[in-house]
């Protein structure tokens, strides 16, 4: 296990060295010597910006001959499609990168749901080559190149989100009459505040289920005094606002004669 | 999703209800200095002026009404509507020196001041005068700036997007859908989830049913 492949840029191109062991023994050739470039066999090491060399080609294999101890070397690239983590080649480098407008909701809704399963996913590999991008500028300390493509994908997936949050809604009130996709109900919490309690699912059923018979959905003989007080509470807040609005309601029309009367 | 929520918060930026707006964008250091969190300054009365009533825009031609540069026409380069605010190109100047340091006395330049909406009036484009403008309708439906002497159309400027993209002269990139695929309709309305539709394409049959669960 003594191999390290260690990789220097330098300005002729960058050089494998290997470790002493194997240095006398391995003789890299000048052909492959100007295509070499970053070896895939831990992770991906190619980075678009400051070097701007292709990944090696699969075909390059090192043998090296037997010398004392060391053992035949064979490395090959594997290279399953990681290159769609990066941008094209032509982008390498550039400082801003064209890129058109985000799909809309009413595009979206003309498209028929195979389409639509098919360009989510593009989008999501899209995305994750622009995280992928993001991250490694912020690890070299340089400006990710059109920040914008982030928030144009961003956008496209809420809208296909819509639509087929919307379609979905159709054919449940269609078929069934609900209008919520998630089961819920009205109900009054301890201090006496209505509210909508939204279901979860559970693989027991509830009066086997010992946390949720602890929870209380009534509320207690001694907080119904409670109740009355916040609500003259509330509804002297309300009257504040009201009041606050008039004044700088009058306000205004002192100091601007000519406006219209209404203003929100 | 209240983590999600809270760090939505977090990003955008929540300013107090007093908030005196300048010039200068809010997260700038300029506008920090002048507005820092704790400080209270006297209430500015705006005139509050309808959306839709809005009739001066970015790159019209407008003339001054009161002020030091009285009755000279000059082109809006930027618009706030949070101050009734309008900035003109190289009128209603002062003179600053900008870029000093502890030797150097910095260079002398002249910057805008703004001008309030109403100390502004649109010019009518046929005898360069200035006018009243209303909010009509055309024939088609397209609402327009109608000035009031003369009854010409005003017509709005031509809005320059903030990338500098003219859609018309676009060329579509290698990722760029084609305008005829992004506009081709293929959807035909049927009662199948998407789901559904999904797996009968690619063909998965799911005969495993999940186990019963209880919602509450």
């Amino acid at each position: 296990m003594g191999f390290i492949a260690k990789m220097a840029a330098t300005s002729a191109g960058p050089v494998l060295t290997l470790c002493r062991q194997f240095q006398n023994a391995f003789r890299i050739s000048t052909s492959l010597a100007a295509q070499q470039s970053a070896l895939t066999w831990t992770k991906s090491h190619s980075y678009p910006y400051r070097l701007k060399y292709p990944l090696v080609s699969p075909n390059w294999h090192c043998h090296v001959g037997l010398v004392g101890q060391c053992r035949p070397l064979h490395t090959t690239i594997s290279r399953r499609g990681l290159e769609e983590f990066f941008d094209i080649p032509e982008n390498w480098g550039e400082a801003t990168v064209k890129s058109g407008a985000p799909w809309t909701a009413k595009q979206l809704r003309t498209k028929s749901n195979e389409d639509l399963h098919k360009l989510w996913y593009v989008l999501l590999k899209e995305k994750n080559m622009l995280l992928t991008i993001e991250q490694e500028s912020k690890r070299q300390r340089i400006q990710m190149p059109s920040p914008e493509r982030l928030k144009k994908i961003e956008r496209s997936m809420k809208r296909l989100d819509t639509v087929v949050k919307e379609r979905e809604d159709a054919i449940r009130l269609l078929q069934t009459g609900q209008e919520r996709a998630r089961p819920g109900a009205w109900r009054k919490d301890v201090f006496g505040r209505v509210y909508w309690y939204r279901f979860r699912e559970h693989a027991l059923p509830w009066y086997m289920n010992k946390r949720y018979k602890r929870k209380r959905f009534y509320t207690p003989l001694f907080v119904t005094p409670h109740m009355r007080l916040r609500l003259e509470k509330h509804l002297r807040a309300k009257t504040r606002i009201q009041n606050k609005e008039r004044e700088k309601q009058t306000a205004l029309q002192e100091k601007f004669p000519r406006m219209k009367a209404q203003s929100s | 999703m209240r983590l999600t929520a809270i760090l939505s918060m977090a990003a955008k930026a929540a300013f107090p209800k007093d908030y005196r707006y300048g010039t200068s964008r809010p997260w700038t250091i300029a506008a920090k200095r002048l507005n820092p969190p704790g400080k209270k300054r006297r209430k500015v009365f705006i005139e509050p002026i309808a959306y839709e009533d809005w009739s001066v825009f970015k790159g019209d031609t407008v003339e001054i009404l009161s002020g030091k540069d009285k009755g000279k026409q000059g082109k809006v380069a930027q618009v706030f509507r949070h101050r009734n605010w309008v900035i003109l190109d190289g009128l209603n100047t002062h003179f600053r020196y900008i870029g000093k340091t502890a030797d150097y006395r910095g260079t002398y330049i002249a910057s805008e001041a703004p001008l309030l909406i109403r100390d502004i009036s649109l010019v009518d484009p046929t005898d360069r005068k200035p006018t009243e403008v209303e909010w009509r309708f055309t024939e088609e439906g397209e609402k327009v700036r109608v000035s009031l002497r003369t009854g010409r159309i005003v017509p709005k400027p031509v809005f320059q997007r903030r990338d500098g993209i003219v859609p018309q002269q676009w060329k579509d990139g290698p990722k760029d859908t084609s305008p005829e695929d992004t506009l081709e309709k293929t959807y035909t309305p049927s009662l199948k989830t998407l789901e559904e539709e999904v797996m009968e394409k690619l063909g998965i049959e799911e005969p495993r049913r999940n186990r019963k669960t209880y919602w509450y």
